[in-house]
C-alpha cells in the first residue's frame, strides 16, 4: 500500500490525485485478479495497473518534463551522456565529496529526483526505494529489462548531476582537485 | 580515474557500465561480477564512487519512502467491502 502510494504520489504529483490513482488501481486489480496466473508476480502486476491508470486517466492533468529526448535504449548512452557533461561535473563524479553526501538533506535528494524525466523518476523509485528487481520493474513499466538497465545508469548519473548543481549553488564544490 | 598495467583489469569505463547493475544486485554474469570486483579492489576512484552511490541509495530510501495516509486506507477498506458485497 505505502509503495503504491509512493509511486502514485510521484506520478500524479498531488496528494488527492495520488489517492484517487491508488484507489482506481486497487479497484481494477480486484476485478481483474483472476487474470493473474502467477500470484508471485502480484507486485509488478499491480504496479503495472497503477501505471496504466495513470497514463489513461491522470497524465493529461499533470505537467511533467518531456521524455522525447530520452535515448534510453542506446547501449552507449551512458558514455555519451558523460561526454556531454562539463569537466567540472566529471571531476566531481570521479572524486565525490563525501561530506556533501553525509550532510545532504532528504529534501535535497527529493528535489534532485523530481528534476529527472518522469520515466527515470519512476524507475529509480521502483528499484532503489521500493526494492523491485529489474525484472519486476520491467513488467511493471511494460518495457524490456534492457531499458530498465539503461534507465538506471542514466537516471543515477543525472541524479548525481542535479546534486552536483545543488552543491555548486551551495558553494561546496570546487573545480580545483 | 586510475590507470593500471593489470591485463585482467576491465578498466574504469567498463566498470562504469556495470556499476549500477552491480549495486542493485542485478549483475547475473559471474564473470562480469568477478571482473567488476577485481577492478574495485585496486581502483580507488571507482571504489570511492561505489561507496558514495551506496550511501546515496540509502539516503534515497530513507527520504523517498511514503506512507499512505489514513484517509486512503479507510477509503480502500470501504472500497473492498463494497466490492465484496457486490459479489454476493
Amino acid at each position: 500500500m505505502d509503495a503504491l502510494y509512493g509511486v502514485a504520489l510521484r506520478l500524479a504529483g498531488r496528494g488527492v490525485d495520488a489517492e484517487d490513482l491508488v484507489a482506481d488501481a486497487v479497484m481494477k486489480a480486484w476485478t481483474a485478479i483472476d487474470t493473474l496466473a502467477d500470484r508471485s508476480r502480484f507486485r509488478p502486476w499491480i504496479f503495472r495497473i497503477l501505471r496504466n491508470c495513470y497514463f489513461s486517466d491522470y497524465r493529461k492533468k499533470a505537467v511533467r518534463p518531456s521524455e522525447s529526448s530520452l535515448q534510453e535504449d542506446d547501449e552507449h548512452a551512458l558514455a555519451a551522456l558523460l561526454n556531454e557533461q562539463p569537466d567540472e561535473f566529471l571531476i566531481w563524479w570521479a572524486n565525490p565529496e563525501r561530506q556533501f553526501y553525509n550532510d545532504v538533506l532528504g529534501e535535497t535528494i527529493m528535489a534532485a529526483i523530481r528534476s529527472l524525466p518522469e520515466a527515470f523518476q519512476v524507475t529509480i523509485l521502483l528499484i532503489n526505494v521500493e526494492g523491485l528487481t529489474y525484472d519486476e520493474a520491467a513488467a511493471a513499466l511494460d518495457v524490456p529489462q534492457g531499458t530498465i538497465r539503461s534507465r538506471m545508469k542514466r537516471a543515477r548519473t543525472l541524479l548525481q548531476k542535479s546534486l552536483w548543481e545543488q552543491a555548486q549553488d551551495a558553494g561546496i564544490t570546487s573545480t580545483e582537485q | 580515474m586510475n590507470s593500471t598495467d593489470d591485463k585482467h583489469d576491465i578498466g574504469c569505463l567498463k566498470a562504469i557500465e556495470l556499476f549500477y547493475a552491480y549495486l542493485d544486485g542485478e549483475l547475473d554474469d559471474p564473470t562480469a561480477n568477478a571482473d567488476f570486483e577485481h577492478h574495485m579492489s585496486h581502483c580507488r576512484s571507482c571504489y570511492s564512487r561505489q561507496e558514495i552511490e551506496q550511501l546515496l541509495t540509502k539516503r534515497m530510501r530513507e527520504s523517498a519512502k511514503s506512507q499512505a495516509p489514513d484517509v486512503l486506507q479507510d477509503r480502500l477498506r470501504k472500497l473492498m467491502d463494497g466490492l465484496q458485497d457486490g459479489e454476493h
